[in-house]
């Protein structure tokens, strides 16, 4: 027991004891997991940002003059059957007329005699999929559909966004390993360079006949902790820039809506740093006691 | 006891040992002399298995090269003591805990490792001083520090490389003396030593060592 307690503080003192080579890697760890989070929390936000922007995409089907209320709610029975499309609302002509007071203060009816104004529809579309909106394939149906005046959209801009997310979503996995592994790497070789740096103290412990086990231990006690140590200073700086993101969202660029974190982002954080510190200093230790 | 048996080790570039065989028995003092390069500190490397024999075998105390597995090789040091010309003192912890870390190593109690730490600081006069560093003492208290590390573990066998090489003659002959009270208690020593005149007339055995042959025996 006084081993175990004696292995134990030995690894913790050691963080004090070279407090140049244990900074470097508590700072180093905690750069790499503050990219590492950072990227996490981005690619976790991915789906909630396409989502508030397929919310805002709005296509508005205008009917032709002779088709009635009836007949416009038929055809936005057809749309919603389209796949992709969310919900098809109708506004019918009367409707119309109620709208054109409200905006222009003036009842349209009264003025000309008779209604102008179509029917119509506004189609909203499926903010869940994962996969790329064929929104040009959804304006041509509703297009080709009989009674069907003019459609309004945005179809540029959409198809741009579109495949934006497209893109990201491809590319998310291969960038995230890529970054996950240069963090191994990085924290990996600077917990070696730290060890390497006490080669003269395991030739000394190796002479007075300590195993190699014996003289590991403090080595993985001290990766432990410096992991420990990068994970709790990572958590309030994700904290602040997250805020600091949702600042520059609401107050800056005016959109409704916030970054979120999964609460499986600190854990995985957590897991991420103890894992790579104590196997790097495991590993390191071991190349030297070869 | 040490027993070397036809026993040959050479370096890649620098002379080694050759076809050595000679025993030193349990309780005994001896000294090993020769220029430098002569082969001492490969001879020493031997006794406490940082190099295995490329023929014959060497023996120290329970432990014989030639059945000693990789993995044993700590246990067989820890009938070692050793005591290096540059000391080899962990810089980055105290006087105390440098003398205390071989009973760590063993797994000795705290209580007890309080009690023989504070033994042998006394034995090396040192007291007052446990909580130095090496940097903040003077060559000889390090040495007798090392020295102090060496034999808190009661070791059946001390080597000592060149131990007063770094020192001036007041501390060389102090530390010979301590080597004298330690063998005195029943420690095998083997002492590493170019300054003859340091161990001339002490009644000891002397061996003499040139070119990695054994010149003198006796």
């Amino acid at each position: 027991m006084d081993q175990i307690i004696f292995l134990v503080s030995e690894g913790f003192k050691n963080v004090w004891r070279h407090k140049a080579t244990s900074l470097t890697a508590i700072f180093t760890l905690y750069v790499t997991l503050i990219i590492v989070g950072l990227f996490m929390v981005g690619g976790e936000n991915i789906h909630k940002t396409i989502q508030y922007v397929r919310s805002k995409y709005k296509v508005e089907v205008f009917y032709e003059q002779d088709v009635s209320d009836f007949q416009a709610k038929a055809i936005a029975e057809k749309i919603k059957k389209i796949r992709g499309v969310r919900s098809a609302t109708v506004i019918g002509k009367q409707d119309a007329v109620n709208i054109f007071q409200d905006q222009f203060g003036e009842n349209i009816f009264s003025v000309l005699g008779y209604n102008p104004l179509p029917a119509s529809t506004v189609v909203n579309f499926d903010r869940n999929s994962p996969k790329r909106l064929k929104f040009n394939a959804i304006i041509q149906e509703i297009e080709s559909m009989d009674g069907v005046d003019v459609v309004r959209h945005q179809g540029i801009l959409v198809n741009k966004l579109e495949r934006y997310y497209q893109k990201v979503l491809k590319n998310f996995p291969l960038v995230s390993g890529l970054i996950v592994l240069i963090t191994v790497l990085v924290i990996y070789n600077t917990v070696k360079l730290s060890v390497y740096s006490r080669k003269s103290l395991i030739y000394s412990m190796q002479l007075i006949g300590a195993t190699k086990s014996f003289i590991k231990m403090p080595f993985v006690f001290e990766g432990l902790l410096m992991g420990t140590i990068s994970t709790l200073l990572v958590y309030p700086s994700m904290l602040g820039f997250i805020k600091a993101g949702n600042f520059i969202i609401k107050s800056i660029a005016h959109l409704n809506m916030s970054l979120s974190v999964d609460p499986f982002i600190w854990l995985w954080l957590a897991g991420l740093a103890g894992i790579i510190s104590v196997l790097g200093s495991y590993r390191a230790i071991s190349s030297i006691l070869k | 006891m040490i027993e070397f048996q036809n026993v040959t080790y050479n370096h890649q570039k620098d002379v080694g040992v050759n076809n050595l065989s000679f025993t030193i028995p349990e309780n005994d003092f001896a000294f090993l002399i020769g220029p430098t390069g002569s082969g001492k500190t490969t001879l020493m490397r031997l006794i406490y298995f940082d190099l295995l024999p490329q023929s014959g075998f060497v023996k120290t105390g329970n432990f014989s090269s030639h059945k000693l597995k990789k993995r044993k090789i700590p246990f067989a040091r820890r009938e070692i003591g050793m005591v290096f010309q540059n000391y080899q003192l962990l810089e980055d912890r105290n006087v105390y805990n440098n003398i205390a870390l071989p009973l760590h190593v063993l797994g000795y109690p705290t209580k007890e490792i309080t009690e023989r730490v504070e033994e042998c600081i006394d034995l090396v006069k040192l007291e007052g001083k446990e909580k130095l560093k090496p940097s903040q003492l003077s060559g000889g208290e390090q040495q007798r520090a090392s020295l102090a590390r060496a034999i808190v573990k009661d070791p059946s066998v001390l080597l000592a490389d060149e131990p007063t090489g770094n020192l001036d003659p007041v501390s060389a002959f102090e530390l010979v003396k301590l080597l004298q009270e330690i063998h005195e208690t029943g420690t095998t020593i083997l002492m590493a030593s170019h300054n003859y005149s340091l161990i001339k007339g002490r009644g000891y055995r002397i061996l003499e060592l040139q070119n990695g042959h054994l010149r003198g025996n006796g």
